[in-house]
């Protein structure tokens, strides 16, 4: 099956393709931008992203593992400071505070890769260096039939050109 | 009917003109080329200090804390000072990369990048002192709770392992963040590299293509780690300052320690900002990227963290007086009037003093002025730092146990040293990394094309309208 590259210089144009070519069942398409835009993303993915569950789960961590830890510690070894109990929850609070800044932005972090799928060893064919500069691209893959229809709805949205990926 | 096959249809298509490539991308892509003499010179020379420095330590560590100034009753010195310095300046990169995010301040995207960067080199240093301050390196790992044959654990009611958490954290969110920042245009720089650096950044990009799903979880990470971020920013100087406020010194047992030590950092990070991004601004012709629109916004922030730290400085008289106690008292008394008043009223000059002349727009717009004054600052900050350590340590309850502490040769020369250490880490940094957020740049500039008369107009056409 051929893939074709669409590109467009409005990320506005290239998420009304998007929207149009999902619309008409061409599921397998990607969306190459040089920058964020919550119109391409929304086009291609309306649900919420999947980043924040690791967020919640990295937070969560630290804050038990924070208040675990330090109780935990306190108790293994008692010696008495201050005359402070040895479960002491507001200056141990402090400890439990930062450790669930710590995992929930390392969690955080990692989501972005597996969300993501990086690190990518292969760049796609579709994609090229004009997609880190000024230009987006929407590359689609459909059936040989499928060509001149998809090709017709890219120009009908002011495409800057159309091309086959040679693969 | 048969279709036509799709070599036929691409056939029919006209070739369009050669893809353009970005402007942005070019202007901010060529600080990285070529390293000029008087940039290798000043690595030197940098470098120079750094080994000097190093040197220096290493002195110490072999003869002993005896080679720095410490007289009874002042242990906690010029290193403690230069320690809490440093992680002041790390606040303007956080503040700006994630606080003004989530305000969806979008001038930030022109100086997030070099702030985010100074962050963590900032960050760096500062863990040097911690280090160098204990003396004993080898030991210092003790501060860390790790399983030992003592069965021992570290103390966490005690405000210096607060900070080694908190300090650790910020480091590893801050790096982390900049590098999250960076893929995209790590990406931009590997499509147009080549050689040495094309290995470097295919490997750092991950393989980034700017893909919807890519961008979509960058937009949410970068969001969510603006949201840990605000708490940590706010929480890591307030958590330095406890290492004062909660002991029991004349001028340090202070409440307002928190909201005064916060201020005080987002100010000095704000002003080492401009410091150094004034000079870059010029030296590579980025002004078309960072404007002074930019630099004028960053000049209210310093007015404003300026009159917040003036505030503090008055407040802290006010509740010396006011309380009563006489330690108190005469402990500010003598911050002004004693051994340590020209280290008091240069921080009160630099500080609070002559910021208020941004009131002032010809003062804001002038270049050369900010430059002059955020340099003033960095003098004044360190200044603050210096008059709250020393000054509170060397005039504690008894009289007959005050003392003077003057910094040794040894100490000003590691200080120095820092100053080296961070220099050359931004240096490094400049000609490896983007120092401009490239995609947000564009980002702007791509959505004013869409809605004409945003950020991007305002910040090119703004000393046209004023």
């Amino acid at each position: 099956m051929p893939t074709l590259l669409g590109v467009f210089d409005h990320p506005l144009s290239a998420a009304r393709v998007t929207e149009r070519l999902r619309g008409r069942g061409y599921t397998d398409l990607e969306v190459y931008s040089p920058v964020p835009s919550h119109e391409l993303d929304y086009a291609v993915y309306p649900k919420p992203s999947r980043v924040r569950i690791f967020t919640l789960i990295g937070g969560l961590v630290g804050v038990v593992t924070g208040y675990a830890m330090t109780i935990w510690m306190a108790n293994d070894w008692r010696i008495m400071l201050g005359g402070k109990p040895f479960s002491s929850i507001p200056p141990y609070t402090i400890i439990a505070f930062e450790l669930t800044i710590l995992f929930g932005g390392l969690l955080t972090a990692l989501g972005l890769f597996v969300v993501a799928r990086l690190p990518r060893f292969k760049r796609d064919r579709a994609y090229s260096k004009r997609f880190s500069a000024e230009d987006f691209g929407v590359a689609v893959r459909c059936r040989d039939r499928d060509v001149a229809e998809v090709d017709a709805l890219m120009r009908a949205h002011d495409a800057l050109e159309v091309e086959v990926v040679p693969g | 009917m048969t279709p036509p096959p799709a070599e036929s249809v691409a056939a029919m298509i006209r070739p369009g003109p050669p893809p353009r490539d970005s402007k942005i991308n070019r202007d901010i892509l060529s600080v990285m080329e070529g390293a000029s003499l008087p940039y290798w010179l000043l690595l030197a020379i940098v470098g120079g200090f750094v080994a000097l420095a190093g040197g220096i330590w290493l002195y110490q560590v072999y003869k002993g804390l005896g080679i720095a100034g410490y007289v009874h009753p002042v242990f906690w010195g010029t290193y403690i000072v230069t320690f809490v310095f440093w992680v002041g300046i790390a606040h303007a990169g956080t503040l700006i990369s994630a606080i003004l995010y989530l305000f969806r301040a979008k001038w930030r995207a022109a100086i997030n990048r070099s702030a985010e960067a100074m962050t963590v080199f900032a960050v760096l240093t500062a863990a040097q002192f911690l280090g160098i301050h204990v003396g004993r390196i080898w030991k210092s790992y003790f501060i860390l709770p790790y399983p030992n044959q003592r069965g021992l654990w570290v103390n966490f009611k005690s405000p210096l392992l607060w900070d080694t958490f908190a300090i650790s954290t910020y480091a590893t969110i801050s790096a982390v963040f900049l590098f999250i920042g960076l893929i995209p245009d790590i990406a931009i720089a590997r499509d147009r590299a080549k050689g040495w650096r094309k290995v470097l950044y295919t490997i750092l990009a991950l393989g980034w293509q700017g893909t919807a799903l890519e961008w979509k979880s960058h937009s949410r990470t970068v969001l969510h780690l603006s949201g840990l971020a605000t708490p940590l920013v706010l929480s890591v100087h307030s958590v330095v300052s406890w290492d004062f406020a909660m002991s029991i010194v004349p001028g340090w047992h202070a409440t307002i320690f928190g909201p005064y030590f916060v201020a005080g950092a987002i100010f000095s990070g704000f002003a080492m900002v401009l410091t150094m991004m004034i000079p870059v601004r010029r030296i590579f012709g980025l002004e078309e990227h960072i404007t002074d629109y930019h630099l004028e916004n960053m000049a209210r922030f310093l007015l404003l963290t300026s009159i917040i730290v003036g505030y503090a400085y008055c407040a802290e008289y006010f509740i010396a007086w006011y309380s009563g106690v006489e330690a108190e008292q005469t402990s500010f008394w003598l911050r002004a009037f004693g051994p340590y008043w020209i280290s008091t009223w240069v921080m009160i000059l630099c500080n609070a003093v002559f910021p208020q002349l941004l009131w002032f727009r010809k003062l804001r717009t002038n270049v050369p002025f900010l430059f002059v004054l955020s340099v003033l600052i960095n003098v004044g900050m360190w200044f603050e730092r210096y008059v709250i350590i020393i000054s509170g340590l060397s005039r504690e309850y008894d009289p007959s146990a005050w003392g003077i502490y003057t910094p040794s040769w040894a100490e000003l020369g590691i200080v120095a040293g820092s100053f080296a250490f961070f220099s050359m880490f931004f240096l490094i940094f400049l000609k490896l990394f983007p120092i401009v957020a490239i995609a947000e740049v564009k980002e702007i500039a791509i959505h004013e094309k869409e809605h004409p008369g945003g950020e991007w107009e305002h910040a090119h056409t703004y000393g046209e309208i004023h």
